[in-house]
């Protein structure tokens, strides 16, 4: 119990998942017994929960921007890749440091010229997506990159491979599992900006349109009960995140202080 | 007539200087490292590189190991002597780097297949990998090996794809007196692989070093006629100590003997004095 309050201690996983269970039982339980009277008690948000699942297509909403988001994030992680590898070559360096502040720019102007420039609906949500999150990855993954030290460059060098290659060996190849977990911080973005998005091209649904409705009318519940399926799910895809680094990537974790 | 005798050049600077933004940091380093050859016996030699904390011996370094262009002069090196170009001198930086997404036998192959073909490569690796003390670890990563089997995992990787030269940055630095015998151990190994094998130990361990070396450097400034440091360091041929000539090379219990202590308090005042 002690250690649990040691600053940089390290609990056994049985008491460390223990003090987790309490305290989300805490949680609920003063949700439970002491609701606020703006705040939806929790039988009401299991009610709109399940209302939603049963009626309102909740899960078919959740797996078209799933599915969406999934495609955005594909598309983005490969633009980013390349445009931050091509920071190896110095004539499209100011590509990747355009792409990388480029994040600034409001969604509301974007939209406008996506509209403009494309034909479909899909075409502009994905667009904006993509956009949106490969403009956060370039900044990560140019960040991964910039951290490879004189060292490691000379170490190849040593080795005799030559520029491209000491590229792929240190840069590509021994900085994979952190530009996968750049992909994983900023999967949040795009879950933040496709219920957005969704609310401004409604023809494809999904669970931001679902989310909107419920705001409209202001169904508190519904709308706690959708920002719970959400986070569950990033969640969820963190953990797979975090799978496949220790699945694929097996050293990343090695040598990070336990 | 001493029972030794010099041959081919292994590595030659000629009129090293480097500026970086304007300021001088080395200066007019020349040196001849040439091929030591003693009646009956097969060893490479050990050049003790010395010069006080940031004064530019990881410059050097770097530039003898073909991964920095000097501003003037040439280093050359194998037989017959050509330009130095990154991959012909190994260089074991002082934290041993290793490819951290790479097993331990993953990383002497990618070196191994540098110089020969995927079979050969392969048993050039296992070869390395058993005369290392390493065979066991072979499917580790390098974050899962102890200092001293990363140490070895790096000379190894190196002596795998260079040219009989190597430069160790540091080697004994952080080690206690047990790892400082073994890494010892390995050094006079790796001179005993190939006649050829020189290894360039850059250290503050004066005493460790000049055991094992046959030649010492020194890198600090020269003084002019009045006493003025000059701008740059260099390694004058006063700075340039060639043991065996002196009687205190390749002797065991060398470090007992009188001259030796006397040529580290020599070369103590030296660095003192740069």
């Amino acid at each position: 119990m002690k250690e649990l309050f040691a600053p940089n201690a390290k609990p056994q996983p049985k008491v460390f998942l223990t003090m987790v269970g309490a305290q989300v039982l805490l949680l609920l339980l003063l949700w439970l017994f002491y609701p606020l009277q703006l705040f939806p008690s929790l039988g009401e948000v299991l009610a709109a929960l399940q209302d939603l699942l049963t009626t309102q297509g909740l899960l078919q909403e959740l797996w078209a921007s799933l599915t969406c988001a999934l495609g955005a994030l594909a598309l983005a992680t490969l633009l980013a890749l390349l445009l931050a590898y091509l920071t190896a070559l110095p004539f499209f360096r100011p590509l990747a440091y355009a792409a990388s502040k480029m994040r600034y720019l409001t969604l509301t102007g974007l939209t406008f010229f996506m509209a403009l420039l494309l034909s479909s609906g899909h075409q502009v949500k994905l667009a904006v997506l993509v956009f949106a999150a490969t403009v956060y990855l370039v900044t990560g993954m140019t960040s991964v990159m910039l951290s490879t030290s004189q060292e490691e460059m000379d170490h190849a060098r040593t080795l005799g491979m030559g520029e491209w290659r000491s590229f792929l060996e240190v840069v590509v190849r021994g900085k994979l599992a952190d530009m996968l977990e750049v992909v994983r911080q900023n999967f949040a973005i795009i879950w933040t900006l496709i219920t957005l998005v969704e609310t401004l091209y409604q023809s494809e649904g999904g669970i931001g349109l679902l989310l909107y409705k419920q705001n409209r009318y202001l169904h508190l519940d519904g709308v706690l009960a959708i920002q719970l399926v959400i986070l569950a799910t990033g969640a969820t895809q963190d953990y797979v995140f975090s799978l496949l680094r220790r699945v694929f990537f097996p050293y990343a974790q090695l040598s990070v202080a336990k | 007539m001493p029972d030794y005798s010099y041959q081919e050049p292994v590595l030659t600077l000629r009129n090293i200087s480097m500026q970086f933004g304007g300021e001088v940091v080395l200066r007019d380093i020349s040196l001849d490292v040439l091929n030591v050859v003693r009646p009956g016996m097969s060893q490479g030699q050990v050049v003790g590189f010395y010069g006080r904390s940031g004064i530019g011996k990881s410059v050097l370094c770097r530039i003898i190991a073909g991964l920095l262009p000097p501003s003037t002069g040439t280093v050359l090196v194998a037989n017959p002597q050509r330009p130095v170009e990154a991959g012909d001198v190994g260089f074991v930086q002082q934290r041993y780097p290793l490819f951290n997404h790479r097993t331990l036998f993953d990383n002497l192959l990618v070196a191994a297949t540098r110089k020969h073909a995927p079979a050969e490569a392969k048993a050039k690796a296992e070869d390395f990998l058993n005369r290392f003390d390493l065979a066991q670890h072979r499917r580790k990563y390098p974050a899962q090996l102890s200092g001293g089997q990363r140490q070895r995992a790096a000379i190894a990787q190196q002596l795998l794809c260079s040219e009989h030269l190597i430069i160790l940055d540091e080697p004994f630095s952080g080690l206690d007196i047990a790892m400082i015998d073994e890494v010892k151990k390995i050094i006079l190994e790796v001179t005993a692989l190939d006649e050829l094998n020189t290894v360039v130990i850059v250290s503050h361990d004066l005493a460790t070093t000049t055991a094992l070396s046959d030649t010492l450097w020194l890198l600090g400034p020269e003084r002019d006629a009045a006493g003025q440091c000059i701008v740059g360091a260099t390694i004058t041929k006063n700075h340039q100590y060639n043991l065996a000539e002196m009687g205190l090379a390749w002797q065991p219990g060398i470090q007992a003997k009188p001259e030796f202590v006397q040529l580290l308090e020599h070369l103590k005042d030296e660095i003192r004095k740069s």
